[in-house]
């Protein structure tokens, strides 16, 4: 074929290619989602989101980055719904009226983990309060985010409960301000204890050799809530999408999916539903 | 607690330099030397390493930092150093990265000079160490395009140190990570300011390099 | 006089993707004060032999010698100079040999002074121009008074007068610096304007080495002949009373130069042969026609039939008799029998250094 050929049908093939994807975009609806990091990386919005597009065409973008990024998409309208796990501030948002609906879709626990022998004997202690006290005692190593993200708004949460000072710095004591899979990777190397989300630990757990203290203990309980932008405040949201992916997770088949997920990938279930419980 | 000191900043803003700075004179004090032996002579399988040296500029910076980090971990190959999420760690990566970037550049200006230059000089009797300070005279120009060109990469390298620094508060964290840090937080105006820090930098760095290139013409 | 470098039975061998090229030297000095032209086309091995003279390059067989103190200084043929200014240049290359500081500022100042380049002493070499190039790079080599002096080519890319200019200072200074040189050219009015001797080089072998007027006018060989600008070599036989015949009608004179029959080749070099002129010029050898008229401003060539074969000659140009003749004229030629060479016809003898 001669180049002229070529290059005129790659010219029709791009302005083809531009013309679908145009037209799509006029056609389609489309759902701007901000979630945090740590959700996306279970691959949960992956093995739902197919089946929510299919059912009401409704394209959605995920936008995964820190917690304390997407709360701030949320207040300033740059996403249409949140998916997030930092119940204190989401109700802060609805308080402000940047987001008019809070909808409680699962839950799991946080995990204090650490290095397998467990130095300061936090799985002695019961629960994770008194963990948190016998490594502080200790001054034991120990790693934090110290990126406001959910998981770490729940640490300084516990140092609280534990009547302990959350700023409290001590030698052995690491602030990565960084993922959680990278802060799980410098604890692993460090041996020191760290609070993660069951998700993060799991994937993480072989690499890093950390194992879990704790279990099914109240402190640690983690909500996750889909959030709509309110369209009040920000009018150009797309408010109908977000009440569809509400709806479509409050559906009984979708909270009986949620509560399978992570046996394929993790060896456990990695969400309780929670059937949709918030206003 | 998460919004930024002018303590942090200067910290930040030191190891910053600092670790730019050391691993930019390492690369140099490898990949110069390196450079000129192979833009010298002519030897068997002269294409084919300068094949390896120009995929080695194409390298992806995370792919080195992604190995780099792997190796200074526990059960990697130096393990033993215990230097996992160090700055000794991070300097490696940059060294890594610049390294082929600076023995290209040298090689190209070594290539530049006349064939017989090496000849001519011995031929005037002038000693080895002589005609090695002399030969860094005559490519001083390619020389200091190599040092701007990596001192640019080093200084705006993200992935590569996050892996292998981790951004730890005190002990590895960097403008560039710290800025990375700050946006992910939601918090720009702490990022903004780290950039604008960065930038700075940059072109201080930058434009004293160059000063010192123009006033070399002369 | 004992020469500053002598070569003795140099053999050298190249092997490149074309083949074997080897250089054989039996005998060449270079001595103090002189210059020694080393004369030779493209690919003789003039640049070679300059290498090996240099000690850049070990011969496979034979003897470099060093007899004077005092270093061997080699520039090239593309003239190198190094970033900074023409000052620079030249103190480098002593500051090297960790020379005194008055004793540097003299050398300097002596050399640039001899190459007539002092002025230009903090101009920076990039800006020189090509004639000023080349004679900082003489400058420079001339600094570190070396024993032997080794050039390729020092005056390519030289117009006439810069060159003019050039082979007279550089002359100068080998006189008063006694130091010997080689002057490696394919050029022969660049090596005759300042050598003593011509080497002359042909396919690896010295072909003839002989003072300057020596080669120029009695030529050991044809093939040396042509080199040197010899352009007229007919072919002859030797007949009685010291004439050289062409054919029947064509007889050149001789200076005794062998036995009748003899087969010989006849050399005359075109400025020798001369037009249409009165008597004291020579002997008369006969009518030529004019076959063609060349001319470069300086020199007009005539291209001359005679005897069956195209003779050559030069006259001033545009002077008397250049502006008058046409093609197809029919003119008078003679010669002088002293500048009737005569070569042996049948081989081509290389003859040693004297």
């Amino acid at each position: 074929m001669s180049r002229h050929r070529i290059l005129a049908l790659l010219l029709a093939l791009t302005s083809s290619l531009n013309a679908a994807g145009a037209a799509r975009a006029e056609e389609s609806r489309t759902l701007l989602l901000a979630t945090t990091t740590s959700v996306q990386d279970t691959g949960l919005l992956e093995s739902l989101l197919p089946t929510f597009t299919e059912a009401t065409g409704i394209e959605v973008q995920v936008v995964a980055v820190g917690t304390g990024a997407a709360l701030r998409m949320g207040a300033e309208g740059n996403a249409d719904a949140l998916l997030t796990h930092a119940p204190d501030s989401e109700k802060a948002l609805l308080q402000s009226g940047a987001v008019d609906r809070r909808v409680e879709i699962m839950q799991n626990y946080f995990v204090l983990a650490g290095a397998a022998s467990d130095p300061v004997g936090v799985r002695a202690a019961g629960s994770a309060i008194e963990g948190i006290k016998k490594i502080q005692a200790a001054k034991a190593p120990f790693v934090s985010r110290a990126d406001d993200s959910g998981t770490h708004k729940r640490e300084v949460e516990l140092f609280r409960e534990a009547g302990l000072d959350p700023d409290e710095r001590w030698p052995a004591y690491t602030r990565t301000g960084a993922g959680m899979g990278l802060s799980l990777q410098v604890a692993g190397q460090k041996q020191a204890y760290i609070l993660s989300d069951i998700g993060s630990f799991l994937a993480f757990k072989k690499e890093t050799g950390l194992e879990a203290m704790t279990g099914q203990d109240p402190s640690l309980r983690n909500v996750y809530s889909v959030l709509r932008v309110s369209p009040a405040k920000h009018p150009r949201v797309h408010a109908a999408e977000a009440d569809e992916f509400i709806a479509y997770l409050e559906r009984p088949d979708t909270q009986m999916r949620i509560g399978q997920f992570g046996l394929q990938r993790f060896g456990q279930r990695l969400f309780d539903p929670l059937g949709g419980s918030g206003e | 607690m998460h919004e930024l000191h002018s303590s942090d900043l200067l910290e930040i803003t030191l190891r910053t330099l600092s670790v730019c700075l050391t691993a930019l004179l390492i690369a140099l004090a490898i990949g110069v030397p390196i450079g000129i032996a192979l833009g010298r002579r002519q030897f068997p399988g002269r294409r084919a390493l300068l094949g390896v040296i120009n995929s080695g500029m194409g390298a992806p910076p995370i792919v080195v930092g992604l190995i780099v980090a792997q190796m200074f971990f526990r059960n990697g190959l130096l393990g033993r150093l215990e230097l996992w999420y160090s700055v000794e760690a991070m300097v490696t990566a940059q060294v890594l990265i610049a390294l082929p970037l600076i023995v290209a550049l040298v090689i190209a200006a070594v290539s530049a000079l006349d064939v017989d230059w090496e000849l001519q000089v011995r031929t005037l009797g002038i000693s080895a160490r002589w005609r090695t300070w002399l030969l860094l005279r005559e490519i001083r120009l390619g020389l200091l395009a190599a040092v701007i060109a990596a001192l640019g990469g080093i200084l705006s390298e993200v992935g590569a140190v996050m892996q292998t620094g981790g951004n730890l508060e005190g002990e590895t964290r960097v403008l560039t990570t710290a800025i990375l840090m700050y946006t992910n937080m939601g918090l720009f105006e702490s990022a903004y300011a780290l950039a604008a820090i960065l930038v700075g930098l940059m072109l201080t760095l930058a434009g004293l390099l160059t000063w010192v290139q123009y006033g070399a013409r002369s | 006089m004992t020469a500053a470098l002598r070569v003795e039975n140099l053999q050298v061998i190249r092997q490149s993707r074309a083949g074997r090229f080897t250089l054989s030297v039996r005998d060449l000095a270079l001595r103090p004060g002189e210059v020694l032209a080393v004369l030779g086309p493209n690919g003789s091995g003039k640049s070679t032999l300059l290498r090996v003279l240099a000690g850049l390059e070990s011969p496979a067989a034979g003897r470099v010698e060093r007899q004077a103190t005092g270093p061997v200084t080699m520039v090239f043929q593309r003239p190198i100079a190094f970033a900074g200014t023409v000052d620079h240049n030249v103190r480098i290359a002593l500051r090297s040999i960790g020379l005194a500081p008055s004793e540097i500022r003299r050398r300097v100042d002596d050399s640039l002074g001899h190459f007539g380049i002092a002025a230009l002493a903090e101009r920076r070499a990039d800006r020189l121009s090509g004639g000023e190039l080349r004679r900082l790079v003489l400058a420079r080599a001339f600094a570190l008074e070396p024993a032997v002096l080794l050039l390729d080519e020092p005056f390519d890319d030289l117009d006439h007068e810069a060159q003019e200019l050039l082979s007279r200072d550089l002359r100068q200074a080998v006189a008063q610096t006694r130091v010997a040189v080689a002057v490696v050219t394919h050029d022969l009015r660049r090596a005759v304007g300042v050598c003593d001797r011509i080497a002359v080089l042909c396919n690896g072998a010295l072909q003839q080495v002989d003072s300057r007027r020596t080669v120029l006018e009695r030529p050991c060989s044809p093939t040396v002949a042509r080199l040197v600008g010899m352009t007229n070599l007919v072919a002859a036989t030797l007949g009685a009373h010291d004439t050289a015949i062409v054919d029947p009608e064509h007889q050149l004179p001789t200076a005794g130069a062998g036995p009748p029959g003899a087969e010989v080749w006849i050399g005359i070099r075109p400025e020798h042969l001369k037009v249409d002129v009165g008597r004291g010029e020579g002997e008369s050898i006969g009518k030529a026609v004019v076959d063609s008229i060349a001319s470069d401003s300086v020199l007009t060539t005539l291209s001359l039939r005679w005897a069956g074969t195209l003779l050559r000659t030069h006259l001033v140009a545009g002077r008397g008799l250049a502006r008058e003749i046409a093609v197809g004229d029919a003119v008078s030629l003679s010669v002088r029998r002293e500048d009737v060479h005569v070569l042996p016809r049948g081989q081509d003898a290389a003859r040693a250094d004297r």
